[in-house]
């Protein structure tokens, strides 16, 4: 590593045309194959051997993968877009893709919709006025960590974990005077992209959401208010702070209850073995009332418009999406699940106690709405939320003010239509 | 001298090719994005905006908000990073024990990646990381540093600091060690003492690499993102939500690049006027260096 | 005594700054069965490092001597010549550091898409040669050194280019090593570019595999995170030790002395 002479320098511009001589003859080598372009987000080790299968399947097609970061791939998306040199078949969060289906960019894949609608959940981000633009392949929902330490502590009985807004509250409250660091329950503040999550498991619950059936806002609904109210209640007995400190105080035993992701399953087995925690459906507003409800994101597959390989490239996305695919993807991953109904009756699922609640959990489990704005809503209500954890602000005060906002930003998407096909 | 190609083409060429290829689009490309209503997904449905972008800027109050947590991070890191800067760069000079070490060890922040420090320091200032720690021992209470909105931008400044000022005190001293012996020499037979050789030998050679630093650090302090990004994302309430952050939701998130490159052309304009008043103030003091050329 | 004081100022000072770094380590070793290098090896042998690494090696390289070059002309020129426009041409150079990188990066990609040059070492290199940053710093530096010798050297009839290269970059080298130092950092750890203006993995470069390798879709995977940093960053270390040695040591002791 010594850059002082010019003789080095030369050495190393030398060794630079090398190394491009070297990957200009390497690189395409498969010119007369059809060749499909892949993006996704996994470790490739995990992707090639499925690629590789639908490569023998499929003589003549070759599969290009290439690994997306969660921090920059949408970036890296969207510069191809501009350039045209987007990918054939894509790994989209449910989060984006209304806002793809919206602009016209995506192939229509409602025809597969029909044919396998019942055999996969989460159908509902891949929809843009009655049309399917997306593959719903692999899952995870939030559900309730609970420490099974602090709940006898408490004298709360650990194989009943909370199953209502009362029992929630209840626990919390004799979690949190165990002691002047240890908390009832986590509750996620000072980060965009998370909060939204775990108060909406409750608003939906309660049976709020961000639009009614018709399609008109309803965030600031009084069902809505309701669970941001009893959310508000939580927070004297809560820790109040981001998803990497509540899982650290939850890994050292000193919060009573989270609702987090099953990635923390993987976590926890690794850096604190000892934990004695269990997983619980998120509690419901109350016994014979509301349901398990909580926040889902699902992982889609999608096929660009303009791919010259369209049929190759939608078959790969079936595949992909097939059951054994997904489950392969999502037991090496640890932390998603197969969008595939079979995971269901998956005993490798169903076996292990925990990870059974994260699959029941799914069943009950809701996606954003499919709004082309839905990313500009988010920020609205985690916002508000937010205002009122600060005590800036009422719950009323503050959805009411979302509604006027989120009524805004739809109207913007009524209003200019992207490129419909 | 003859008049052929002025030895400047021929300096400046490698620059002027490079900046042609690779700068001069993107640059027009952005600046005229700023009149457009453009989204990388749908290409063909560009539309003229006029100036609608530029007035949307002004009244935006979430644009208000990121300009002042902006400037506010500039005032508070780069007068503070560039005299610890100094101070550490003039306590460096002359021979002592372990220099070269002490010298790499101060280098050290600089050589990590801004994510893995940004990462590094949202656990420092955690309830239960090594600040709270510490506090408490002391017999303080702990502090929600990053979740307070009254002291996650402070915060994010002071780990700035500490993660610039290593760099700029290697810069000071490397012009430290240009101040030819002679001079303070001169400085010791007037029997100048230590601050009146500072402030009439020292700090005179050393402007123009205090004026490299302040603008250096100027421009990179108005373009602060990465540490805003991974720590904060610009919560609690908005509070370090800076421009660059907002720029980046506008663009990648948002979709809607016009608007973002009216955002970024602000943080040019600011920089570039910070910048020309930082290094007006510290112009050269030396007798006039450069020579002319018959024009 | 005061320069005892001093030292143990400096001492204090360094400990300071190198306090998360020393945690950094310390997390990096941690594993969950007691002290050891498992996550060191479990990085390196997740993918094509020995490539990455040196792909890192050779486009740090190229940058370096490229800047070394290329920034000192350039700096010579706005140093030592009265240009007509020059404060504009200069301010030019700054613009480029000046407008935020992120509203660059899809025209950027545009361009190098439509020359070709995606997902090559061209990519890589060709666009960073030039850093704005060590035009200003050699430029500034330069005006803080006498212009005796340049005078003394044109009177005996010397080129510029002889002039540059011969008289004024031995001159240079503390402010050299900085570039060097610094370009070689910006360099090294720039992720984001890299990223986007590839794609195979053999175009890979050492920040841009870490990145895939230690993220996780929700949570941080720390051990293997800082590992892969500590690894990323002890050829800088290396490297600066290797600098500062030659170069900036050797100077001050030959200017002191």
């Amino acid at each position: 590593m010594t850059f002082r002479s010019g003789r080095r320098a030369a050495g190393a511009a030398a060794s630079l045309a090398l190394a491009l001589a070297l990957c200009a003859c390497g690189k395409k080598a498969n010119e007369s194959a059809t060749t499909i372009r892949f993006w996704q987000f996994w470790d490739v080790g995990v992707v090639a051997p499925i690629v590789e299968e639908f490569e023998k399947q499929n003589p003549g097609v070759h599969v290009e993968v290439e690994q997306l970061t969660w921090a920059t791939g949408l970036e890296k998306i969207q510069a191809a877009l501009a350039s045209g040199t987007q990918p054939d078949v894509c790994e989209l969060g449910s989060t984006w893709l209304p806002r793809f289906s919206y602009e016209g960019v995506l192939e229509d894949l409602t025809s597969v919709y029909q044919a396998e609608r019942d055999s996969f959940l989460l159908w509902d981000s891949a929809m843009w006025k009655g049309n399917a633009y997306g593959l719903p392949w692999l899952q995870g929902s939030r559900a309730l960590f609970y420490n099974r330490d602090l709940f006898r502590q408490a004298g709360l009985d650990p194989d009943h974990p909370p199953d209502t807004w009362d029992e929630l509250l209840d626990a919390s409250r004799r979690i949190r005077a165990l002691g002047q660091d240890v908390y009832g329950f986590g509750q996620n503040i000072g980060e965009k992209y998370v909060l939204y999550k775990k108060f909406m498991a409750f608003a939906w619950g309660n049976g709020g959401d961000v639009f009614d059936a018709q399609g008109h806002v309803a965030i600031n609904s009084p069902a809505m208010v309701e669970a941001l109210e009893f959310y508000l209640k939580l927070a004297p007995y809560s820790l109040q702070e981001k998803q990497e400190v509540l899982d650290q105080y939850f890994k050292t035993g000193k919060l009573g209850m989270q609702v987090s992701g099953a990635w923390n399953l993987k976590n926890y087995a690794l850096e604190a073995p000892n934990l004695d925690y269990g997983v619980a459906l998120v509690p419901r507003p109350a016994a014979g009332r509301g349901e398990h409800a909580s926040f889902a994101g699902a992982e889609m597959l999608v096929v660009f418009r303009g791919s010259k390989q369209r049929d190759a490239a939608v078959r790969l996305a079936r595949f992909l999406q097939a059951y054994p695919q997904a489950r392969a993807v999502s037991l090496a991953a640890g932390s998603v699940f197969p969008a595939s109904r079979e995971a269901m009756d998956d005993t490798t699922f169903t076996n292990d106690p925990r990870v059974r609640v994260f699959v029941e959990q799914s069943l009950t489990s809701h996606t954003p709405p499919a709004h082309p704005g839905w990313v500009e809503m988010e920020d609205v209500i985690d916002h508000a939320v937010e205002e009122c954890m600060y005590g800036r602000r009422a719950p009323r005060w503050c959805l009411d003010d979302a509604a006027k906002q989120i009524a805004e930003i739809a109207a913007r998407f009524d209003n200019k239509q992207g490129t419909t096909p | 001298m003859k008049r052929r190609v002025s030895p400047v083409v021929w300096l400046l060429l490698p620059w002027a090719l490079i900046y042609g290829a690779f700068f001069v689009f993107p640059f027009l490309f952005s600046f005229v994005l700023g009149f457009l209503h453009y989204n990388p997904l749908n290409v063909a449905g560009t539309s003229f905006a006029g100036t609608t972008n530029i007035t949307r800027l002004l009244g935006d109050s979430e644009f208000h908000g990121a300009l002042r947590n902006t400037l506010f991070f500039v005032v508070g890191t780069v007068p503070v990073t560039t005299t610890l800067a100094l101070l550490l760069a003039w306590l460096l000079r002359g021979p002592m024990p372990m220099k070269d070490a002490l010298k790499a060890a101060m280098f050290l922040p600089s050589i990590l990646s801004m994510v893995v420090i940004a990462l590094l320091f949202k656990l420092f200032y955690a309830p239960g990381g090594a600040l709270n720690e510490t506090m408490r021992a002391l017999g303080l209470s702990g502090h929600g540093w990053l979740t307070d909105p009254h002291t996650a931008l402070p915060a994010i400044m002071a780990m700035d600091v500490w993660a610039a000022v290593g760099y700029y005190a290697i810069v000071l001293y490397a012009a430290f060690t240009a101040i030819p012996d002679s001079l303070y020499e001169a400085a010791a037979l007037e029997g100048a003492g230590a601050w009146a050789t500072f402030r009439h030998v020292t700090f005179p050679m050393l402007k123009p690499a205090i004026g490299f630093v302040l603008v250096i650090n100027t421009i990179r302090s108005f373009q602060v993102f990465v540490e805003v990004l991974v720590m904060t994302q610009g919560g609690p309430l908005g509070s370090t939500n800076t421009l660059v952050m907002m720029l980046y939701d506008t663009a990648f998130r948002r979709l809607d690049y016009g608007y973002a490159s009216v955002i970024a052309y602000a943080v040019f304009v600011l920089s570039g006027v910070f910048s020309v008043f930082a290094m007006k103030r510290m112009r050269s003091q030396t007798p006039e260096q450069t020579r002319g050329l018959p024009a | 005594m005061k320069r005892v004081l001093r030292w143990l100022l400096l001492v204090a000072a360094v400990l300071l700054m190198a306090y998360p770094l020393g945690w950094m380590i310390a997390v990096s070793l941690r594993t969950p069965n007691g002290i050891g290098l498992r996550y060191y090896g479990e990085v390196w042998n997740a993918g094509p490092f020995d490539r990455y690494f040196l792909n890192s090696l050779v486009v740090a390289a190229v940058v370096v001597a490229g800047n070394i070059v290329f920034c000192t002309m350039a700096a010579y020129a706005f140093a030592r010549y009265r240009i007509r426009g020059g404060k504009l041409l200069f301010f030019l150079v700054l613009s480029t550091i000046m407008l935020p990188k992120q509203v660059i990066l899809v025209p950027l990609y545009i361009s190098m898409q439509r020359m070709g040059l995606i997902d090559s070492y061209w990519a890589l290199t060709l666009p960073f040669l030039v850093d704005p940053f060590n035009i200003f710093l050699i430029r500034q530096y330069l005006l803080s050194i006498p212009t005796d010798c340049e005078e003394a050297a044109r009177i005996d009839g010397a080129g510029e280019f002889f002039i540059l290269f011969r008289v004024v970059f031995p001159m240079l080298t503390p402010a050299l090593a900085v570039v060097a130092i610094h370009t070689c950092l910006t360099n090294w750890n720039s992720f984001l570019f890299p990223f986007i203006l590839t794609n195979s993995t053999s175009m890979r470069t050492l920040p841009v595999g870490l990145a895939l390798l230690s993220q996780g879709a929700h949570s941080i995977d720390w051990g293997h995170l800082m590992a892969g940093a500590v690894i990323s960053a002890l050829p800088v270390v290396a490297a600066f030790l290797v600098f500062q040695r030659r170069i900036i040591g050797g100077l001050t002791t030959g200017m002191t002395k």
